[in-house]
Order: structure tokens, then C-alpha cells, then sequence
């Protein structure tokens, strides 16, 4: 088993970047262009990595640290993160909420390299950022206490690769609201549309990508990479707790397990083609619709707990 | 099995009482003549009063629960508001006769708004007549939402901003109250499963008056609670009565003095024949009658705070309407004696109150204004219609000997005598405070010293004889009590406290 | 498990009618509910007059699907209405007064067992939220021709309520809903007509001539 984990992780820091590169063929397609090649962002993280770093007079040592703590603490976040029907490595009962947390101190970390800078546009994007964040995590943490109260367990690992056929069929209105919920939130933490173009070169509109302006090189290597690593995380929770898995074999349920990876970043890069970037004061809204939706699941497993649900 | 028979003979009566608004309300449209066409309504209205006593006549020849045809039926308690309804729609029928030749000749109406008028106060007729005579629930509820729709563009007769606005407050405040009372109803239903009541026989009142003991209680508290929300606010009972004084002033005059004269009380009639049934099934413990008195406790204070601050005199007529009806609702709460004291009530204040509203529409039409601050010296100016004014506010604040004061004080008197004190306080503080405030507009309005001076002003035959019937009437309502009568109104009282 | 995937997605259209600002989507979404609560009785078919139960099913689709929106964007298109703006109680606080709500129509439908009724919980919150909605709707918008809205979802709300709790198809039960309906959009319809002539405008808030 601790086999098939530490498999896992290497499937994750190897492949994450991939992801991202079936992710931006998914929308050249949908543009009708030719697009990156698939590996495009190793090539980006190699050159960058040969690169050398600037750093300005008047930051401090939190803008060198700041990536490199996000890497760390990426890492930290991809150990306890379970994949499909591997269980994570480190596993306890309520390491969600560390998990939850973990991402969060990345983000901590992000801002405060970006405020260090002392520019107003790095400034601008964090305090949106941060926004964000503070109307995604209720959505987040509800949706996984509805998952919980369905199944009565508290760990990832417990949650992930339970869901099949039967679970969908007995409990799917709960399973079908967290999953838009979820999805919602995904976008909004890994900077998608519709809450951030990730294509943008106008700094006025950015918000993730405007906090690490003044990071280059190595720096920014590290950042591209965590960010990758980040959207394998989110989804790997997706996958791993809402998609239906065979009972069986483990090598079955890995297969399933990277088939819905490579759905959920096809259908992110569809959404990022379809839809527009959403005007900053209607994105509250949105996050707060995903909320509603994550509370009515919640609401729906709490009352059909003890009934008739399985 | 628990069925219900056709008698022909009275299923007839029914059969006219409704045809006759119906055909009103088909034909006036092709009338093109607008006097043919206010005679012909004043003749409709008489014909469906003859209707009515003849009911009445076989109502008291015939069985003791009342004349019984399928869904309807007429017994104690509806031919009482039967023949208030006659009454006043007689008189304002009569009354819009002159009101809209005034407006023909001073061309302030055009004939299409008249055939629009004919056509939808026969309809409100057949609504009203449809409310008071069925036994199932759900036919009253759909009468009473038939009375919304076809009073809402009565009120926008002329079509004025203001007029439009009051029509949308009431049109859309009134449709949720009833939306409110369908949801009782459907609670009736639910609470109704263990009767073995089935189909259309569910919601019939006498049968659910005969097996209230197998209703299931805290349901049938939740229905009574929403019933009377809903159609409370058809009523203007306080705090959902905001909709009232702006339909009633902006209304044509017979238009407002059938509000006052009877859409209230058709609303209040729904809320005592279900009084009736959940009374029954909680045993008589006087639950629903608390609640009720409740109600009016809180419409008559609110009443009279605000009748305190009136500048017109139709929105003050209309705040008298929510204190009487809340009068008539702690009547019915009081239990007892004091219900037979409301349901006289509910006559003596109809038909004082069209009177009020007729002759407040006269005298608008001659001084060109509501304003009370310039409604002044009426009965040296318009020796008719201002005495018709006075004496109309002076019943409705209460002074004897007109057949107001009897009521209310018989009202009072079985308060007293039951140690109801609490309620008995609040209602004679209210009353007071409305004497008080009001008296000083009457007086002012009376014998105030004119601004302008105009000649006395002459009216015809038919106006002089309105006001001297309405006003005798009202004298002798209440001077005058046959023990038959009593005893009428007491049989009906009993209906409404279940027994 | 239908059943209740139905509540769910009437409870999501609940939500959705709370956030959205614009009147064509609100007018869809309001059909598709009836629609949708209209086909309910077949999902629950207890009564042996199958016939007249699909007859109704059929009617009423057709008329809160098809001629009521119709009426709706009509009216709409002569006002040239087309959005929400500035409503008295904005947008975020109308959805997280109606989260509120949907957590108080749970509790509610968890007391109405108690009374003795018997429902799913989910339903009977469904249908109170449904209520709920409709009348936040009627008291905290502008245009009137939401407020019309307001009162169909209101009256959507009772007749889920109606189906749960007066049992099978209950032909009061349409006919009265279906009078409600008729009154508001056939006669509210008009009623917002003149009252746009005659103000030329919709805002109900601005109706304020008559005090005291």
C-alpha cells in the first residue's frame, strides 16, 4: 500500500505540469489553433531554472523566501493528498482541515512576497486574492463537511475511492452539489477563468499573476511549478471523492483515477473557453452561489443522515 | 358514508342568486346608453334583493340546518350577510345612479368606463353572492379571489396615478393574503385525514362542523392561524390594512361605499365560518375566538391613532372601517352575547358607513375636493348630503340613540359580564380616542364657517330619499329589537362559536 | 430518489432567482419551476383518476411553460424593461438572506413531521423555501414586474405544498393555483401596463404618493 502512495506522489511531481499543457491544448483547440506542445511548461521550468534571479534594493528576504516556502509547503499539501483509491501517505482523521490550512499558508506566503515588493499593482492583487480566498473557503470546508456527514468518516483518504454507482445513485443530489461547488472553488484558487485570465497582459485586471510580477528566474520557475502542483491537489480531491470507482483492482482504479484528471483539466480549459471573465464585483456572487450550493448539500446529508440515504 | 342531497326546490334559489350577477355582467357590456344602463343595474340589483327574501323566506319555513343544494348553502349565518349585501348594494346602486350623472354631465367619465363599471359591480355581486352561499371552502375561497380581481379595476375607474397606485398596493397586498388563506385551506385538508372525509365533501363546512372532533388539532391551529391572516388582510385587520385607506380614497364613491359596505364584511364572513369549524374541533376552548379578539384589539388601536391625524375625509371614513371591523372582530371574540351584539353590528355599520361614503362623494364632487380643511360648513351649503355626512360620522363614532352605540355598548355589556376586562379596556380606550379625535372634524366640517360663499344647493327626489331611509334606518336599528330578530342573530352567533 | 433530485433542482432555481438581475432569465427560470412542480404528480401517482390527472399535468404545463412567460416577456418587451437595477435589498444579501432562509425552511420541515404530517424533510423545505423566495421577491424588488414573479413563486411554493399535503391530485388544488396564477399574470399583467403608461415607469417604490 505505502507502495502504491509514494507511486502516487511520484505520478503527481512528475505529471502535474502536464496537466496544465493538456489544459492549454484543450483551449487552443477550441480556438482552432495548433497550440503549445503538451510539455510545454518543463521547457518553460528548465529555461527559467538556467536563468539568473534580480532582485530589487528595497525588498527584504520574504521575496526570496516566498516561492520557495510555496514549493515547500505544496509538497507538504501533495503528502497528505490521496489519489483515487491510494490513500495519502500521512493520513489521520481531520487532515482535511490541514490540508485546507496548508494551501492557505501558501497563499500567505504569495502575498506577503507580493507586498514586500512595495508595488501597487502586486498590492492590488493581493488584497483581491485574498478576497477570494476568504469567499471560497466557506464553500470548500462545506462541501467537505457534507462529504463527511454522507460517509461518516473524517479523513481524505477514508472519503477518496468511495464513491461508485450504488453512492451515486442512493445519495447523487448531494455528491452532484458538491461537485459544482468544488468545481467553483477550483477555479477561484488556481486563478481560472472565470475569476482571473491567466492569458492576461494587462496588469489592472490580474490577480495572480500580477503578484508574482517581480519574481524572475529560478523564482519564477519554482512559482510556475507549485502553481501546477496546486491544481493537481484540487484535483485530485475532485476526482479522487466524487468520481465513481471500481471496486477491485488498484491498478483499475489508478487508471480512473489519471482518465479523470485528464477530464477535469479538459473541462476547465473548455470552461476557459467558453465563458468570460467575470466583472470583480459579480465574482462575491458566484462564490456565494457555490456556498448555497455546498449549504444545501450539507442541509440534504445532515437531514438524510439518519433516513433513508446509504 | 357521509353524502350530501339535492333538494330542487332550493337548489333553485342558488341557481338565481348567481344568475342573475352573471347576466348583469354579460349584458351590461352591450349597453350603449349610460342611463339605460345604470337603471338597468339599479333593476338587477333590486331583482337579486328579491331573490335574497325569498331565501330568507324559505329559510325560516324550512329545515333547521339551513337550505342545503350540493356545495351550497344558505343558513343563519349567511343570510344575515345575505341580506346586508342587498341592502347595500341597493343603496349604492340607487346612489350611483345620481353620483355618475353628476360625473356624465360634467363630462368627467366616458361611456366605456361606464359599461366597465356596470360590468364589474354585477361581477362583484355574483363574487360576493358565490362567497356568502357556499358551503366548500374552496368555492369561498375562489369567490373571494373572484371579489379581488373584480374590484381592483373598480378602483381605477379614472385612470389617475394616484388611483393606479392604490389599485396595485390592494391588487397585490390582497393577492397574497389569499394566497395565504389557499394554503389554510390545503392545512384543513391535511388535518381533515383522519374523517374519512373524501373527494369534494372534504372541505364542506357543515360536514366538517358535524366530525371536528377527529380533526387533528395542532393542524387545524396552523390553518386557522393562516386563514386568518389571509383573508384578515382582505378584511383590514391591523397590521395588514396599509392597503385600505388608499383603495377607499381613491376610489369612485359607490365604489368605496361597497368596499366599506361589504367587501370587508364578505372577507370577515370567510373568517367567521371557519371560526365555526375550528372552534369545534378544539373543543370550544375559545382558542380561535383569542385569536380573533386579538386582531381587532390591535386594528382598533391602530384605527384610532391614525384617525387622530386625518386631512381626508375618505381616508378617515376608511380608518373608521378598520376600527369598526376590528369592533365587530372583538365581538365575535368576546364569546357569548357578544356575538349576536357584532353580527347586529355587522348591519348597523354597513349601513351607516355607505351612507357616510355616498354623501362624502356628493359633497366631493360639489366642492371639488376631500379635504376636509376645506369641506366646510356643509349643511348650511348642502342641506341633504351634509346632513347625511353628520349624521353618518356622528353614528360611527358612537353616539346614541343611532343603532351603533346599541351594538357596541350590548358588545361591552356581555364583555363585562363574562370579566373580560383586559379587552374590554383596550376597546373602550380605542373607542374613546376615536370620539374624541374625530368629533372635532365633524363639528368643523358641519357648522364651520365657510371660505367662499355659494348658494344652498337643491337635490332630487331620489337623493332626499337615500338619506332619510339610511338615516331612519339607522334610528330605528337601534331603538327597535324583535325578540324574532334576536333570536335570529343569536342562532347565527351560535354557528360561528361551533356549538 | 427522483423526487428529490426534483426539490433539489427547485431549491437551486430558488437560489438562482435570488442572484440573478435579469428579468428574462428570472422569467425562465419561473417556468421552468412550474413546469417541472407541474410534472410532479406523475412521479407520485396515488389516485385512480389517471386521466384527469394527466389532464391537468398536460394544462398546466402548457400554461405555467409556455402562455404565462410568453404574457410575461410581452409585457416585459412593452416596458423595455430588461433588468433589475439597484433593488432594495441587493444582490449578496438577497442570497445570503435566502441561505438563511433555506436553513430555516430544514428546520421547519424537520417540526412539520412532529405535527403529524407525513413528508420527506427535503420536500417540505423545498416547497417553504419556495415560499420564502417568493416573498422576499415581492417585498424587496423594484419593478413590479418582478413583484408579478414574486407572487407566481409564491404560489408555486404552495402548490408543491398543496401536492405534498393535501395528497393525491386534489382538483382544488389546481384549479385554485391556477386561479392565482390567472389573477396575477393576465390581470397584474395589464394592471402593470397602464401603470406603465400612465407613470412611465416600473419602479414600485416610486408609488409613494399616497401616505399616512
Amino acid at each position: 500500500m505505502k507502495l502504491m502512495s509514494i507511486a502516487h506522489l511520484f505520478l503527481a511531481l512528475l505529471a502535474a505540469p502536464l496537466l496544465l499543457g493538456v489544459l492549454n491544448r484543450c483551449k487552443a483547440v477550441f480556438a482552432g489553433r495548433k497550440g503549445q506542445p503538451l510539455c510545454q511548461l518543463y521547457f518553460d521550468v528548465w529555461k527559467l531554472l538556467r536563468k539568473g534571479a534580480v532582485y530589487s534594493r528595497t525588498t527584504t528576504w520574504l521575496v526570496a523566501a516566498g516561492p520557495v516556502i510555496g514549493l515547500a509547503v505544496v509538497l507538504t499539501g501533495l503528502v497528505l493528498t490521496p489519489a483515487g483509491q491510494t490513500p495519502a501517505l500521512i493520513r489521520f482523521s481531520g487532515d482535511l482541515i490541514l490540508l485546507a490550512y496548508v494551501l492557505g499558508l501558501m497563499r500567505f506566503f504569495t502575498v506577503l512576497a507580493a507586498l514586500d515588493t512595495g508595488s501597487s499593482f502586486e498590492g492590488m492583487g493581493a488584497s483581491r486574492e485574498v478576497f477570494y480566498a476568504a469567499l471560497a473557503e466557506p464553500a470548500f470546508l462545506t462541501g467537505l463537511a457534507a462529504l463527511s456527514c454522507l460517509a461518516g468518516e473524517f479523513s481524505m483518504s477514508a472519503l477518496s475511492g468511495t464513491a461508485s454507482l450504488q453512492t451515486w445513485s442512493a445519495s447523487g443530489p448531494v455528491y452532484l452539489l458538491v461537485l459544482a461547488a468544488w468545481f467553483v472553488v477550483m477555479l477561484a484558487e488556481n486563478a481560472r477563468v472565470p475569476f482571473d485570465d491567466p492569458n492576461t497582459h494587462l496588469e489592472l485586471t490580474m490577480i495572480h499573476e500580477v503578484m508574482v510580477l517581480d519574481h524572475g528566474g529560478p523564482d519564477f520557475a519554482v512559482i510556475q511549478y507549485a502553481a501546477s502542483l496546486k491544481l493537481w491537489i484540487y484535483g485530485s480531491l475532485l476526482v479522487g471523492m466524487m468520481f465513481p470507482f471500481p471496486s477491485g483492482s488498484p491498478v483499475l482504479a489508478s487508471l480512473v483515477f489519471a482518465g479523470g484528471m485528464v477530464l477535469v483539466a479538459v473541462l476547465i480549459g473548455v470552461l476557459e473557453s467558453v465563458t468570460a471573465r467575470l466583472r470583480i464585483v459579480r465574482t462575491p456572487e458566484l462564490l456565494l452561489g457555490a456556498f448555497a450550493l455546498s449549504l444545501v448539500a450539507l442541509l440534504l446529508a445532515v437531514s438524510a443522515g439518519g433516513a433513508h440515504v446509504g | 358514508m357521509i353524502g350530501y342531497g339535492v333538494d330542487m326546490g332550493d337548489g333553485w334559489i342558488f341557481a338565481a342568486l348567481l344568475a342573475v350577477p352573471v347576466a348583469g355582467m354579460i349584458g351590461l357590456t352591450q349597453v350603449r346608453n349610460s342611463f339605460r344602463l345604470l337603471y338597468t343595474l339599479c333593476a338587477l340589483v333590486s331583482l337579486q334583493a328579491l331573490v335574497i327574501a325569498w331565501a330568507g323566506w324559505r329559510l325560516v319555513a324550512g329545515p333547521a340546518g339551513g337550505l342545503h343544494a350540493g356545495w351550497f348553502m344558505i343558513d343563519a349565518l349567511s343570510w344575515h350577510h345575505l341580506m346586508v349585501m342587498a341592502v347595500v348594494f341597493t343603496v349604492s346602486t340607487w346612489y350611483a345612479v345620481s353620483y355618475f350623472k353628476a360625473e356624465l354631465a360634467a363630462n368627467t367619465i366616458t361611456e366605456r368606463a361606464m359599461r366597465r363599471f356596470g360590468s364589474l359591480w354585477c361581477g362583484a355581486l355574483g363574487a360576493m353572492t358565490l362567497v356568502l352561499t357556499s358551503d366548500n371552502l374552496g368555492l369561498l375561497w375562489i369567490g373571494v379571489e373572484t371579489t379581488t380581481l373584480m374590484t381592483a379595476f373598480l378602483i381605477c375607474l379614472h385612470r389617475t396615478p394616484a388611483s393606479l397606485e392604490a389599485m396595485w398596493k390592494y391588487l397585490l397586498m390582497c393577492s397574497v393574503g389569499v394566497a395565504f388563506a389557499f394554503m389554510g385551506n390545503l392545512l384543513i385538508v391535511a388535518a381533515a385525514r383522519g374523517t374519512g372525509l373524501g373527494g369534494g365533501a372534504v372541505l364542506l363546512s357543515s360536514m366538517l362542523r358535524q366530525c371536528a372532533g377527529n380533526l387533528n388539532q395542532p393542524v387545524v391551529k396552523l390553518a386557522y392561524l393562516f386563514l386568518i391572516v389571509g383573508y384578515g388582510t382582505k378584511v383590514g385587520l391591523a397590521p395588514l390594512h396599509s392597503w385600505l385607506p388608499d383603495a377607499h380614497s381613491q376610489a369612485p364613491a359607490p365604489v368605496s361605499a361597497l368596499f366599506s359596505g361589504f367587501l370587508l364584511n364578505t372577507a370577515l364572513y370567510a373568517i367567521l365560518r371557519v371560526t365555526g369549524v375550528v372552534e369545534a374541533a378544539v373543543g370550544n376552548t375559545g382558542w380561535a375566538l383569542g385569536v380573533l379578539r386579538l386582531f381587532g384589539l390591535v386594528s382598533i388601536l391602530v384605527a384610532a391613532a391614525f384617525i387622530l391625524s386625518q386631512s381626508d375625509v375618505k381616508r378617515l371614513l376608511a380608518y373608521h372601517s378598520v376600527e369598526h371591523m376590528g369592533i365587530i372582530a372583538v365581538g365575535v371574540g368576546l364569546g357569548g352575547g357578544a356575538i349576536w351584539a357584532a353580527l347586529y353590528h355587522v348591519f348597523n355599520h354597513s349601513l351607516c358607513k355607505t351612507l357616510a361614503f355616498c354623501s362624502a362623494g356628493r359633497l366631493g364632487q360639489l366642492y371639488g375636493t376631500h379635504d376636509m380643511g376645506r369641506l366646510k360648513g356643509v349643511m348650511a351649503r348642502d342641506p341633504v348630503w351634509g346632513t347625511g355626512l353628520v349624521g353618518s360620522l356622528l353614528a360611527l363614532i358612537g353616539m346614541a340613540p343611532f343603532a351603533l352605540f346599541v351594538s357596541e355598548f350590548q358588545i361591552v355589556k356581555a364583555g363585562v359580564q363574562t370579566g373580560q376586562w383586559i379587552s374590554v379596556g383596550i376597546f373602550l380606550a380605542g373607542t374613546c380616542m376615536v370620539f374624541a379625535g374625530a368629533l372635532q372634524h365633524v363639528l368643523e366640517m358641519a357648522w364651520g364657517e365657510a371660505t367662499e360663499h355659494h348658494e344652498v344647493v337643491r337635490r332630487s327626489r331620489l337623493e332626499i330619499v337615500l338619506v332619510t331611509v339610511c338615516l331612519v334606518g339607522l334610528v330605528v336599528a337601534g331603538t327597535w329589537m324583535p325578540a324574532e330578530v334576536r333570536d335570529f342573530l343569536m342562532a347565527a352567533g351560535r354557528i360561528v362559536e361551533g356549538r | 430518489m427522483w423526487v428529490d433530485g426534483l426539490f433539489v433542482v427547485l431549491t437551486i432555481a430558488n437560489l438562482i432567482l435570488l442572484g440573478t438581475t435579469r428579468l428574462s432569465h428570472s422569467i425562465r427560470v419561473v417556468a421552468v419551476q412550474g413546469v417541472l412542480l407541474a410534472l410532479l404528480p406523475i412521479l407520485r401517482v396515488e389516485s385512480i383518476h389517471v386521466t384527469r390527472a394527466l389532464f391537468l399535468v398536460v394544462l398546466t404545463a402548457a400554461l405555467k411553460g409556455g402562455v404565462f412567460p410568453a404574457m410575461l416577456m410581452r409585457s416585459m418587451r412593452e416596458a423595455s424593461v430588461r433588468r433589475e437595477m439597484e433593488p432594495m435589498l441587493g444582490f449578496t444579501a438577497s442570497m445570503a438572506l435566502g441561505v438563511a432562509m433555506l436553513a430555516a425552511s430544514f428546520w421547519m420541515g424537520g417540526r412539520m413531521q412532529a405535527l403529524g404530517l407525513e413528508v420527506s424533510p427535503i420536500s417540505m423545505a423545498s416547497v417553504l423555501f419556495m415560499m420564502f423566495t417568493g416573498i422576499l421577491l415581492l417585498t424587496a424588488r423594484r419593478k413590479a414586474l418582478t413583484q408579478v414573479l414574486g407572487f407566481l413563486v409564491l404560489e408555486n411554493g404552495i402548490y408543491g405544498f398543496g401536492l405534498l399535503v393535501a395528497g393525491s391530485v386534489h382538483w382544488l388544488v389546481e384549479v385554485g393555483v391556477l386561479l392565482d396564477v390567472f389573477v396575477a399574470v393576465f390581470v397584474m399583467g395589464i394592471a402593470v401596463y397602464h401603470i406603465n403608461r400612465e407613470f412611465d415607469h416600473m419602479n414600485v417604490d416610486e408609488l409613494d404618493r399616497l401616505r399616512g
